[in-house]
């Protein structure tokens, strides 16, 4: 055991001398092993920014909340299937009906009249601005207990507003900024599709999905009462509903919601829902599938690189094998057994490509810093470690060939060797 | 290979051998009837044609022959780099002709110092670091390599050049340094092959002054050589002719 230890520390100190020796033809073979480690760095810490930024972004819509769409829920891949597309709409009725349950806390409808009923966008204008790339949404006041909208500014619109029909709006940060830009929105108007919508009150700020932005600006929105959306543009169904579930009652709310819009819905016994509910829980779990099948193939990638690496290390491993033909005789004559030189060459391939992993490593690491002024990220600790043990490994590998050429080299013929 | 492939061909010795004696317990070195065959394609080359003979400690000998002759095979099988095809081979008590390579590489390290004709040391390492060398692989430690090797360098009297590499060293120093590399672990017998080749007459002089040196200190000595002046410097002159003893003379 001491003499393995002794040949190791030794070993590593003479694979450095070689290093040394050869800095520029070292560089150029470790080269594949660094490019594996940058990237395995860079993505890990990509995922893992990626991976918090929604995490956060799902949470400020409330862990209780339950979005409930006519499509399946999750992320979709391609077409939608006939069947959904042609799927009713959910309606007002439902968002109502759905008050009742025992789980639920409260639920809203939403209607959507960003564009008319031809299709076109609606134009907004203000003092400072006229654009209709706005989202705007018909709800219900009871939106504001949600909790996923704080009002910064005035109030939210009442029931006795959306009952009598006023034109009285709630606008987001953004639209606040850009609309309003001397003075305050609140009490002043704003015209949407041609007509004049009383402010009453500005949403807070809402943290943004990486740069966010157009029209993915959870800022850039505008709420009115659900009635005037609905005069605003008659014909349309396009309702979707938030409800949120009682403090910890999650499960039973969803089992609830379920059981209650099959039934309004009409789906037969033992086919399966018409409608879907996304929580961010669910969201969170689908977009996390999506994510391992892009660090599978971060994996996949990396692999590749390493194994180019690898067998670059193997090609000068064997070129150093052959230059070095007569030491190896000389170290068999005073008393190397084949087990040391065998762990001379693997030691020394494998500080090569573990040199390699620690130069890609801090590059790696450097390139991180860079990415966190675009997407608060860490780098997840599994990543500079798994990048350096691949890296050794690879050395070790691919370094047994050559160690093992070395190794059975007959001392007399190698004393003899030129 | 190339005293190999000269030694004559594969016919059945003319000379037999002196009939085998037990090995002589006494002797640190005990050959008995070595053989040893190259296979060349379908044909068997005899490098040795059955060998015997007897290196008692403290001795000073030198092996000559010409090229061909078989001298470089059994320098090879004296330095326990080869096994002998047939016959026993007895170093310090130990039959060597049975080991194998990691037996073989032991007794390398413990039993035999090897001097070269080209010096063979580490380029980039220290002379210090080339005697080390041997008492890494024989796992002694760190601390006790250092003394050692000092020591061994000292008694070559390279005490101030401890710390310079091989191209720093002129030939001669680097010889020197070579024998405190082969001396460093005290083995059993110094196997010197051509030691003076690529050294000028002067140097090659100092060289023959230390391995008389070493001898009268106690060391076993085996010169390999062609050089008359050099074999003229040992006690016991070996002559190798056609994978055979020729003569075996005490010189003085």
């Amino acid at each position: 055991m001491k003499l393995i230890r002794t040949d190791i520390y030794e070993n590593l100190k003479m694979a450095l001398d070689t290093l040394r020796a050869n800095k520029l033809r070292s560089f150029l073979t470790v080269f594949g092993v660094m490019i594996g480690v940058i990237t395995v760095m860079l993505i890990s810490s990509i995922i893992s920014g990626v991976d918090t930024t929604v995490k956060k972004e799902l949470e400020s819509y409330g862990t209780n909340s339950i979005f409930i769409i006519k499509f399946n829920s999750g992320i979709h891949i391609g077409r939608m299937s006939r069947e959904e597309r042609m799927r009713k709409d959910l309606t007002y009725d439902d968002a109502v009906a759905l008050t009742g349950l025992p789980a639920v806390e409260l639920s809203v409808p939403f209607l959507d009249i960003s564009n008319n009923f031809f299709g076109q966008k609606i134009m907004i204008s203000g003092p400072g601005k006229t654009s209709a790339a706005i989202a705007i949404q018909g709800t219900l006041p009871d939106f504001e207990r949600a909790g996923t909208q704080i009002v910064k500014e005035g109030r939210f619109f009442t029931q006795y507003e959306n009952d009598n029909n006023e034109e009285v709006a709630v606008i987001g940060s953004s639209v606040g900024q850009d609309f309003f830009p001397y003075g305050t929105p609140v009490g002043n108007e704003i015209e949407i599709g041609g007509r004049q919508f009383r402010v009453v009150g500005v949403l807070e700020k809402r943290e943004q999905f990486l740069l966010g932005g157009g029209d993915d600006d959870q800022n850039n929105v505008i709420y009115v009462p659900f009635n005037v959306a609905r005069k605003l543009k008659p014909s349309s169904n396009d309702v979707y509903i938030l409800a949120v579930a009682r403090k910890g009652m999650m499960d039973e709310a969803q089992d609830q919601i379920t059981d209650l819009l099959r039934v309004r819905r009409q789906v037969p016994f033992g086919k399966p829902d018409n409608f879907g509910l996304q929580t961010a829980e669910l969201f969170l779990s689908s977009f996390r599938s999506i994510l391992s099948g892009v660090a599978i193939a971060m994996v996949v990638i990396s692999s590749v690189g390493l194994m180019v690496g690898g067998i670059g290390v193997m090609n000068i491993m064997l070129v150093s094998v052959t230059e070095r033909t007569r030491e190896i005789g000389v170290r068999k004559a005073i008393g190397a057994k084949r087990s040391d030189i065998m762990w001379q060459f693997l030691i020394e391939a494998a500080t090569l490509t573990g040199f390699g992993g620690l130069v890609g490593l801090s590059i790696g690491w450097l390139l991180t810093f860079l990415l966190r002024l675009v997407l608060p990220s860490y780098v997840p600790l599994w990543a500079p470690i798994g990048g350096f043990v691949a890296s050794v490994g690879i050395g070790l590998i691919f370094g047994i060939w050559p160690a093992w050429k070395a190794a059975r080299l007959d001392p007399i013929e190698s004393l003899r060797y030129e | 290979m190339s005293d190999a492939t000269l030694t004559s061909p594969a016919v059945e010795p003319v000379v037999q051998p002196e009939p085998p004696r037990p090995h002589d317990a006494g002797s640190l070195i005990s050959m008995r009837n070595i053989w040893k065959t190259y296979e060349m394609g379908s044909e068997k080359v005899h490098a040795l044609h059955g060998v015997s003979f007897d290196i008692p400690k403290g001795e000073y000998i030198a092996i000559i022959g010409p090229s061909g002759s078989g001298k470089s095979t059994l320098m090879n099988l004296i330095g326990c780099l080869d096994t002998p095809s047939q016959g026993e081979y007895w170093l310090n008590a130990k039959n060597v002709s049975e080991m194998d390579d990691d037996e073989l590489a032991r007794i390398r390290n413990q039993e035999v110092g090897f001097v070269f004709q080209t010096f063979n040391l580490l380029a980039r390492a220290t002379a210090l670091h080339n005697v080390e060398l041997p008492l890494i692989y024989g796992g002694v430690s760190s601390a006790q390599r250092h003394e050692m090797a000092k020591k061994a360098l000292a008694a070559v009297d390279l005490t101030d050049r401890m710390m310079h590499r091989p191209n720093e060293l002129s030939g001669g120093q680097r010889q020197r340094v070579a024998i405190a590399r082969a001396l460093v672990n005290h083995p059993s017998i110094l196997l010197a092959d051509e030691p003076t080749g690529a050294l000028d007459s002067r140097t090659s002089m100092e060289i023959m002054d230390l391995f008389e040196r070493l001898h009268s200190e106690g060391n076993t000595i085996i010169v390999v050589t062609h050089e008359p002046d050099v074999a003229a410097r040992a006690h016991r002159v070996v002559s190798i002719r056609d994978g055979l003893i020729e003569k075996d003379e005490k010189s003085r």
